[in-house]
């Protein structure tokens, strides 16, 4: 004998419209269809929210995610905020005091070279010494204005603090946030 | 990191599932060349989210393990709860009874009478009178119920 099928008997289970014999069911439900509406403007609204806080920088690549610090020698502009897995620059523009004998000696903390993943130094110092947390970079320098660029492309969402100190100068502390 | 390959996937499914709904349902039975746009390029787009820089064959397939996972259990909350399947579908919605129009309905969906028109005449209906009851069904196809001899 064949296996018998799982059966259970018909209800009329769908809200209908109309009345009597004549009534179809629908299964219209209004009063949740009109919460939705409700949300979908809200939605809208976020959405909105979000692209006006993307153009402005809010969540990276903007005008209002640059940052820049100062101290009597050294000028940092960065990001405030960056975005993981996207390219971003930190510009370390040196004042006269900075160059010391020809050289110029900068600290930066481990931070700028793990989750903020410094890629790249242009020019290439003339050498990098590791310790204290960080990797001090010694270039070859004549003159003020002088100016060192490294390249991030950070991996890791999250609030990243860095530091950055010259050579007989007062050091910066500051924080990057990296969206995903 | 490989939790993110798997929370990316997923929220890139999620994100999508929420997009496309809110997009909302037009009426007719097949993708006009305008919508198929949005669904590819939306498709594109979380693509390059989804994948990152990890371009895997190991991720790709953990990836692919996660939305299907996910819409397994969507699909499964969706069976279970009824509350679920509304939100994933919505409810069908009325667009004119008792020869009245929905007219909130109507413009909230971006439908006209037009719309109705197009699916009553497939079926030899001659004009708007003909319609008992159309409705705009979750998955976007309007019915229509003609109305029946000697009723009117």
């Amino acid at each position: 004998m064949g296996a018998q099928p799982f059966t259970s008997p018909v209800e009329d289970s769908v809200p209908k419209v109309g009345e009597g014999e004549k009534a179809i069911a629908v299964g219209e439900n209004l009063e949740f269809q009109r919460k939705w509406w409700r949300f979908e403007r809200v939605v809208w609204a976020v959405f909105l929210v979000i692209l006006v806080c993307d153009v402005m920088g809010l969540l990276g690549r903007g005008w209002l995610a640059k940052a820049k610090a100062t101290t009597p020698e050294l000028t940092l502009d960065y990001e405030r905020v960056a975005r993981a897995g996207t390219p971003s620059v930190m510009t370390l523009t040196f004042g006269d005091g900075a160059i010391h004998e020809g050289k110029i000696r900068v600290y930066v903390s481990d931070s700028v070279v793990k989750p903020l993943g410094a890629q790249r130094i242009a020019p290439q110092p003339a050498m990098s010494m590791v310790g204290d947390g960080g990797i001090t970079y010694t270039f070859d320098a004549s003159r003020a204005p002088a100016v060192v660029q490294i390249a991030l492309e950070p991996s890791f969402p999250g609030v990243h603090d860095f530091t950055v100190k010259v050579e007989g100068d007062q050091e910066i502390d500051g924080k990057v946030l990296v969206v995903p | 990191m490989a939790l993110f390959v798997v929370l990316r996937a997923a929220f890139g499914y999620l994100f999508l599932v929420l997009m496309v709904r809110i997009v909302g349902r037009r009426p007719g039975k097949q993708l006009t060349p305008f919508e198929f746009v949005l669904v590819f390029y939306l498709g594109g787009l979380t693509l390059t989210g989804m994948v990152g820089v990890e371009a895997s064959l190991s991720s790709a397939v953990v990836q692919i393990i996660t939305v299907a996972l996910c819409h397994y259990v969507l699909a499964e909350l969706r069976f279970r709860y009824d509350w679920v399947a509304q939100l994933l579908d919505g409810s069908p919605l009325i667009l004119l009874e008792k020869k009245q129009w929905r007219t909130k309905t109507l413009s909230k969906m971006g439908i006209q009478d037009d719309d109705v028109m197009d699916m009553a005449r497939g079926q030899g209906i001659k004009d708007l009178s003909g319609i008992k009851t159309a409705v705009l069904e979750s998955f976007g196809e309007i019915t229509i119920v003609p109305e029946e001899e000697g009723e009117e």
